[in-house]
């Protein structure tokens, strides 16, 4: 089965000379469609700076990121935004939900941004809507939604334009264990329904007991898989 | 989805309180034209609604409205016949005052608190119990001839041969009000509108032998003196020949006691007149001096009123480059507000152009908004001012163009912004 992404040999270096600092060293990880995978490591291991590569917004020094089997840096310019708009979807540690629009508008705006207008885009923010149980909010902006309702749009704003690929960084982090635990099993519900591979970036031991597949990061180094 | 218009409607209270201050910002800038334009058509007024073609003055004078300018009184007549005149009218015009009580308004109220409470920066304390001197421009015509009140708002136009007066609204005037000019007495029978001299000062109309005696009679104690004067002089040159000593006493008085002049000749063209020869006729045979009604009105504005034009038009352009850093400014802090959704944009894949736009967007309605508001309460506040202020929406689509070019701008330097907000910064935090 082809993989949904993969890292290959992923090196990231900062500085030149006395300052150069590598932070990420020979990293390489494959995520099925489907597959829910996380990234654990504490402090300053070099999850956020993989979690960088893997969302296309930072390039690597070396190695290879192929995303829905296209090796993303072929010794050409690509359009990194047109990629992370197509094939990736994000969720985040604070839901970062657009504060002036509205649960609703959230989810129609990635849509919007790959061409999807109008009724059909309606029909679908509205099916996300109540997937995740937050229908009810759809016309609230996201100061009036609690951190759980946040969490939840956000994750349908990730899935909205049906990503071959969600990046999620530290999604329980601000929750107390039981929403996070919930957040968790609600990721672990789509990558199955969805056959989308999902990507988890946490400290938070708690909530590896829903993922399929979790490596461990050291000094920028792969030091555990399982 | 309009991201630009969303935003606003969301924090419409950071947005429309922020363009209130650009539009206040702005109705100065718009106050300012006004007050310009205001002066330009109080320079212009009395000399278009005459509509004279050619202002005859006295040779080696700029003409009544800046100097002073003496003619004799039976010239118009000469002027009359010349070739190509259509009508001559004969004019005189000067300031003159009457004193009144003071009747403060809440303006002048506020003015004298100001003194009261120690700033002393404005009026010594006790201004308001002090009587009012009110100047205004006595304008002296035949009736029936160029020069006269162009419109009547109230009342009839004058009628009598004497000690009538027709007064614009802004001396205060009513019909039927009587007040002393000079030496006698005047009925107010009419009164007009926007009729005012160069600096402001309402204008009255009154018959040309009235204006004369206005303006030009001395006191009679004075002219008492005056005539005793003369007489001794003459009656002091004439003992050689005792018989001439009466009618070269009679006719020195009269000279001296003589207000029978003009200040200016008006004169009509006939249709198809050359006002160049009709001009160098006057001044080759006539020795005075011609100037047409637009070099005229040319004299006032770049004579007495050059230095205010001026002033003005350097503080309106100082008020523009303030509106524009201010609006540059507001425009960047609401961007700053929203750094970290545009980072949250970026990382979504939203093009660069559409975060951009989004900005423009804003400075253009802010700074579009801001102009209607500015020139709404231009408008508004015009008929308050003392002096004549008229902005006109020609005023405001220059203005418009200006703020458009000012917004776009300002939205570079918040747009340079957006361009470093790295997506990255939502990662990981």
């Amino acid at each position: 089965m082809e993989y949904a992404i993969e890292a290959q040999y992923l090196s990231k270096t900062y500085g030149e000379g006395r300052t150069r600092v590598e932070v990420l060293k020979d990293v390489s990880l494959a995520v099925r469609p489907g597959e829910l995978f996380a990234i654990m490591g504490p402090s300053g291991s070099g999850k956020t700076t993989l979690l960088t590569i893997l969302g296309l917004v930072t390039e690597p020094t070396h190695g290879r990121v192929i995303l829905d089997e296209e090796n993303i840096y072929n010794g050409r310019r690509p359009d990194l935004q047109c990629l992370r708009r197509e094939k990736l979807g994000f969720i985040f540690q604070l839901a970062n939900l657009i504060p002036f629009l509205t649960a609703r508008e959230n989810i129609l705006l990635p849509l919007e941004l790959i061409g999807i207008t109008g009724k059909e885009a309606r029909s679908r923010a509205t099916e996300l809507l109540k997937y995740l149980e937050v229908a009810d909010r759809a016309d609230h902006h996201p100061e009036q939604l609690s951190g759980g309702e946040k969490q939840r749009v956000a994750i349908a704003r990730a899935l909205a334009n049906e990503p071959k690929v969600i990046l999620a960084d530290e999604p329980t982090a601000s929750l107390d264990t039981e929403r996070g635990l919930s957040v968790m099993r609600l990721l672990r519900k789509l990558s199955n329904e969805k056959r989308t591979a999902i990507l988890v970036v946490t400290h938070d031991t708690r909530m590896i007991t829903e993922v399929d597949q979790v490596i461990h990061l050291q000094d920028g180094r792969i030091v555990d898989t399982g | 989805m309009n991201l630009a218009f969303k935003d606003i409607r969301y924090n419409r209270l950071k947005f429309f309180g922020s363009t209130l201050g650009v539009g206040l910002l702005l109705m100065v800038m718009l106050t300012i034209g006004g007050i310009i334009r205001g002066i330009i058509l109080d320079s212009a007024t009395i000399i278009e609604e005459t509509g004279a073609n050619l202002w005859v003055v006295e040779k080696g004078t700029l003409g009544p409205f800046v100097e002073i300018s003496r003619i004799p009184q039976d010239y118009y007549h000469a002027i009359q016949a010349l070739e190509g005149v259509a009508e001559a009218s004969p004019l005189v015009m000067a300031w003159e005052h009457i004193t009144r009580p003071m009747i403060p308004t809440p303006l002048m109220k506020f003015m004298y608190m100001n003194t009261v409470l120690g700033t002393k920066t404005m009026v010594e304390p006790g201004w308001l119990d002090m009587p009012m001197d009110q100047r205004f421009v006595v304008i002296g015509y035949k009736p029936g001839h160029i020069g006269g009140p162009p419109i009547i708002i109230s009342g009839r136009g004058i009628e009598a041969s004497r000690y009538e007066i027709v007064a614009d609204v802004k001396t205060g005037l009513h019909v039927g009000e009587r007040l002393r000019l000079g030496n006698f007495d005047y009925t107010v029978v009419g009164l007009t509108r926007n009729m005012v001299g160069f600096n402001a000062d309402p204008v009255i109309y009154a018959s040309l032998n009235d204006a004369q005696d206005i303006l030009f009679q001395r006191d009679p104690d004075l002219l008492r003196n005056e005539r005793v004067r003369v007489e001794s002089r003459v009656l002091g040159a004439a003992t050689g020949a005792p018989r001439l000593a009466a009618p070269l006493s009679e006719r020195a008085r009269s000279l001296a006691e003589n207000v029978r002049f003009l200040n200016a000749v008006a004169v009509k063209l006939q249709p198809g007149a050359s006002p160049g020869e009709v001009a160098d006729a006057i001044t080759r045979w006539k020795h005075l001096e011609v100037y047409s009604a637009a070099r005229q009105v040319n004299l006032q504005l770049m004579g007495s009123n050059r230095l205010i034009l001026l002033q003005l038009s350097v503080f309106r352009l100082i008020l523009l480059v303030i509106s524009g850093v201010i609006i540059g400014f507001i425009i960047y802090t609401l961007t700053l507000d929203k750094i970290k959704e545009i980072a949250v944009l970026k990382l979504l894949g939203m093009q660069n152009w559409r975060i951009y736009r989004m900005i423009l967007e804003q400075a253009l309605l802010m700074g579009v908004l801001g102009t209607l508001i500015g020139a709404l309460l231009e408008f508004a506040m015009e008929p308050y001012f003392p002096r004549r202020v008229e902005a006109t929406w020609g005023d405001v689509v220059q203005m418009l163009a200006a703020i458009i070019i000012v917004a776009t701008l300002a939205s570079l330097l918040a747009i340079r912004r957006a361009m470093k907000v790295d997506a990255r910064m939502v990662l990981g935090t």
